[in-house]
């Protein structure tokens, strides 16, 4: 903390100085201070995978996270997944638009970003790590056979050295 | 899949692909307006009182609180004509509204409510359909006199006796009985299910001068267009609705009274309000499925003749609802045409008690009593020793079997007419999925599991379901603009299930141009023409039929424009490539040439009413049906009770696969729903106080990746069979891939453990209790 509850957030490669609630959460701020609103809420009490952000990597609860918990670490929402600077829909995202990997659309943005840290250290994933990998994201839709589909082709995508494109 | 068409049938890109992916599709809780203030609702402890005192003083001076709303301060009208007000002075059950708060923060809204200080009445309560129907039951609106619902003044139902029924009996049920070598009767019921949409409930409302603008989370903006203006008492023409931002409704997405007190606070206010309830909130205080308890009879020969059904459901309303007897409609109709009963009776009725009402669940009805259905069929089955499927081919519905229209379950007069070719798909659904689940190889006869191993036992079973799409007026505009690209306006919304991308496929296939010059302009009042919204699976047999009438409105006048310039006759030309040609030939001219020189090229169109839909072999009137099949595999652990849904195979008649991808996806939360209603999804309700124990998605257990079968295990099976009246045979299927799940699951667990159960809720506990009480015999 810089002071008088100043926090410095660094959220898809740019830095924000912020003054939040203390109570306030990873959730709150993104949404309601940066308007970063591809970040859903479903649940709000971490039962369901929909505000995954990437902390450092990680697949977060940014619900359950407090916006003062994640001061100077490196914050990847859905917003920054694509090219930053031609705008190209990363891998993940072009095989769930290619291969039709949502209904309504809200569990979305937190399946990509769980399905990106998977594969970030798992480049190639069996059926059986996707599910249970995703397996704390819920889709009330059901689309589940489908984003497993999605998550195996941006795999192969990557392997082959599918960037943004 | 047929390919004469170039768009139609094919998987591509949903229109709401890309901005779902990047996190740019806006929710309501998304939306920020400037100056927007913030609602939220106190809500009833009890399960019935009295509201003796209600003091706001404290709210009102706490900072930031811009205005409190008690049922002292709004007009007492009935919301969707519903036997409710928009805040009374009695609540019927826990969870129901008593007072809003509006401030410039949401905690501050919060923190108001605990300044309300309310003196309850406690009264007495109800929460059981057996117990409230008896004579000395406490009664859930006094005033109304009983808690079985004959109707009120607002909300006739003429076929509705006086002591509150509706029947539909066709032939001669006790003759039938008569005749049977076997009778069963059976009780069985089915659990509440909540539709747990992904976006709690959420609405903007704004005034700008008398212009009332609401973004509204619903599926059926006209219905909400038309409660909003009637409650608060002013010209439709001043509201406007917005519902581009819908999310996963799942038939619960239709209007509540929070929209209507949003707009009074906004209008108190002057300015803009939000109100986004919490996942609590929107457990307790939105609705829920329908309940039944159904109380069935069947009566069987030995050679697998049905000479009788007769099927009574009582269904547990809650404190009320505004599908009063529709949903109740539906479910009598699967009881009497999913098989060629000659002799069948249902009936039903409906009970209020003081839990949280009822509202549309994927299915409406449907599921629930072919949930039963197909349990007491499967018995009927085993009583005369007959495989499953083969007694299903036998007795499924075909074309030219006796059918009826839904609307006239409710509103009469009964006119049974003759079943179109469009149900004939029963028997080839069948036979492909006993094929591809290797029924024949893996059925070992009644009371003997597919396999057993240790303590776990594998099971197979078998079940059919069917749901009408409705025939509702609507209408859409299809505006060419001056690229040769198009617009098409609907009242329809997308809400996840495609509707956005099948209009568009139905359009650019109509107009011979591509599906990404097609540009759906969904759900808004104030562009679109009226249409019903995407209930009662319309969306596709209704609202995009209408959508391509009025492409083929918009096509006619391009040709009218071109014949001069292509010194052609109109029925000469065909569009096709975003050109229009003489037909055999390769004169053409551009569609976007048209276009340039003319700006005014609109086509317009309604749905032809009902009347004028007719069956051309037996012209009769009958609604689109649309049909699936299931045949589930379970491995169900006999010391925990737990269940492995391992294989399905489904097959469904969706008349014409307008996106076989979609269909597809459609399929997957059919089961994903259904295995969660009846498995995992345990709506708990106190049976002391009425109060919903588990609000939340830790205790409410949704289905996870983990419970579905691997992707090679989830056989689909798509057969078209093209309606009469579709856009190009397309029917509705969603609510159709609702209906045959769960009985087809709860039959494979009667065949991997050899007990029936019969209740709602087939949890491990459930599983347990039945094994061990089949065990003490």
């Amino acid at each position: 903390m810089i002071s008088n509850g100043l926090i410095v957030l660094n959220v898809n490669g740019v830095r924000y100085e912020l003054r939040p609630r203390v109570t306030a959460t990873l959730a709150d701020v993104l949404r309601e201070e940066l308007g970063l609103t591809g970040t859903k809420i479903m649940c709000n009490e971490g039962e369901c995978g929909a505000c995954t952000v990437l902390i450092n990597g990680r697949p977060m609860l940014s619900c359950m996270t407090l916006a003062i918990d994640a001061q100077d670490k490196d914050i990847l929402t859905i917003e920054g997944l694509a090219d930053p600077v031609t705008g190209d829909l990363h891998p993940i995202q072009k095989a769930f638009v290619d291969h039709s990997g949502m209904q309504c659309g809200v569990c979305t943005p937190g399946m990509i970003l769980t399905a990106k840290a998977l594969l970030d250290e798992n480049p190639s994933p069996s059926e059986g790590d996707v599910r249970s990998a995703l397996s704390g994201n819920l889709c009330r839709c059901g689309n589940y056979r489908r984003i497993t589909e999605c998550v195996l082709s941006a795999a192969e995508m990557l392997k082959a050295g599918g960037k943004n494109e | 899949m047929s390919n004469e068409f170039s768009v139609l049938g094919r998987g591509v890109v949903r229109k709401d692909a890309v901005e779902k992916v990047r996190g740019e599709a806006k929710y309501i809780p998304d939306i920020q307006l400037p100056k927007m203030l913030h609602a939220k609702f106190l809500r009833s402890p009890h399960a019935h009182a009295k509201i003796t005192s209600i003091d706001t003083s404290k709210a009102e001076k706490l900072p930031g609180v811009k205005c409190v709303l008690t049922h002292n301060n709004v007009p007492r009208v009935h919301p969707l004509r519903k036997f409710e007000y928009l805040l009374d002075e009695t609540v019927h059950y826990p969870g129901e509204e008593v007072a809003a708060v509006v401030a410039l923060t949401a905690e501050i809204a919060e923190e108001a409510l605990r300044l309300i200080e309310v003196k309850y009445e406690v009264l007495p309560a109800v929460f059981e359909v057996e117990e409230a129907m008896k004579p000395d039951a406490p009664l859930v609106h006094p005033e109304y006199g009983t808690n079985i619902y004959h109707g009120t003044e607002l909300v006739r139902i003429p076929r509705l006796t006086e002591d509150g029924w509706l029947r539909l009996e066709v032939g001669d049920v006790d003759k039938g009985f008569a005749e049977a070598d076997y009778i069963l009767d059976r009780v069985y019921e089915t659990p509440i299910q909540h539709n747990c949409s992904p976006i709690p409930r959420a609405v903007i409302c704004e005034w700008t001068g008398e212009k009332l603008t609401c973004w509204a989370d619903t599926q059926t903006p006209l219905f909400l267009w038309r409660d909003l203006a009637d409650s608060l008492g002013i010209p439709q023409s001043n509201v406007r609705i917005i519902s581009n931002c819908a999310a996963g409704g799942y038939g619960g997405k239709t209007p509540e009274k929070t929209a209507t007190l949003t707009a009074i606070m906004a209008k108190r206010t002057r300015r803009p309000v939000k109100t986004s309830y919490s996942r609590a909130e929107d457990f307790i205080g939105t609705h829920r499925r329908i309940s039944f308890k159904n109380h069935n009879k069947i009566g069987v020969k030995r050679d697998g003749t049905i000479t009788a059904i007769d099927s009574k459901i009582i269904a547990n309303w809650g404190r009320d609802t505004f599908a009063q007897y529709m949903v109740q409609a539906t479910a009598l109709l699967a009881c009497t045409m999913l098989y060629r009963y000659h002799n069948s009776k249902a009936e039903t009725c409906g009970v209020m008690t003081n839990i949280i009402g009822y509202g549309p669940m994927n299915g409406f009805g449907g599921p629930e009593a072919i949930y039963s259905i197909e349990k007491l069929i499967d018995e009927a089955a085993e009583k005369i020793e007959m495989d499953p499927v083969e007694f299903r081919l036998e007795n499924c519905m075909r074309y030219g079997d006796r059918a009826m229209e839904f609307e006239q379950v409710v509103y009469g007069p009964i006119k049974w007419g003759i079943l179109g070719p469009d149900l004939n798909s029963f028997p080839e659904l069948i036979q492909k999925c006993a094929e591809k689940a290797q029924w024949k190889e893996k059925w070992k006869g009644w009371r003997t599991p597919v396999a057993a191993n240790g303590p776990k036992r594998k099971g197979i079973g078998v079940a059919i379901g069917m749901h009408h799409c409705s025939f509702w007026p609507s209408s859409a505009i299809v505006k060419m603009n001056q690229d040769g690209t198009a617009n098409v306006l609907s009242m329809g919304v997308e809400i996840g299930q495609g509707y956005s991308t099948a209009i568009a496929q139905v359009v650019a296939e109509t107009l011979g141009i591509r599906y990404e010059d097609v540009n759906p302009i969904t759900s808004d009042t104030g562009v679109a023409p009226a249409a019903v919204g995407n209930v009662a699976s319309s969306g596709t047999s209704s609202l995009i039929n209408s959508a391509r009438l009025a492409a083929e409105d918009a096509r006619r006048k391009l040709f009218e424009l071109a014949a001069p310039r292509l010194n052609a006759t109109v029925d000469a030309m065909e569009a096709r490539n975003g050109k229009i040609y003489i037909k055999g030939t390769d004169r053409m001219i551009p569609i976007g040439s048209i276009c340039l020189t003319h700006w005014q090229i609109t086509g317009t169109s309604n749905n032809p009413p009902v009347e004028s839909i007719r069956d051309e072999k037996t012209g009769q009137v009958i609604h689109a049906y649309s049909a699936a099949v299931t045949i589930a595999e379970v491995e169900v652990d006999i010391e925990t009770g737990m269940v492995d849904v391992v294989r399905i195979t489904s097959g469904h008649d969706c008349g014409r696969a307008i996106n076989p991808i979609i269909v597809e996806n459609q399929i997957d939360l059919g089961l994903a729903m259904s295995k969660g209603w009846v498995c995992t999804e345990r709506f708990v309700v106190d049976g002391k106080t009425g109060v919903m124990l588990n609000p939340n998605l830790l205790d409410y257990k949704l289905i996870t990746f983990l419970d579905m079968p691997q992707s090679e295990d989830i056989g689909r099976i798509i057969v078209e069979r093209p309606s009469a009246w579709g856009p190009f045979g397309a029917k509705g299927m969603s609510e159709t891939s609702m209906t045959a799940f769960a009985p087809a699951i709860a039959n494979s667990i009667y065949n991997a453990i050899g007990v029936r159960i019969r209740y709602a809720f087939i949890s491990p506990e459930a599983i347990l209790k039945a094994i061990e009480k089949a065990d003490r015999g």
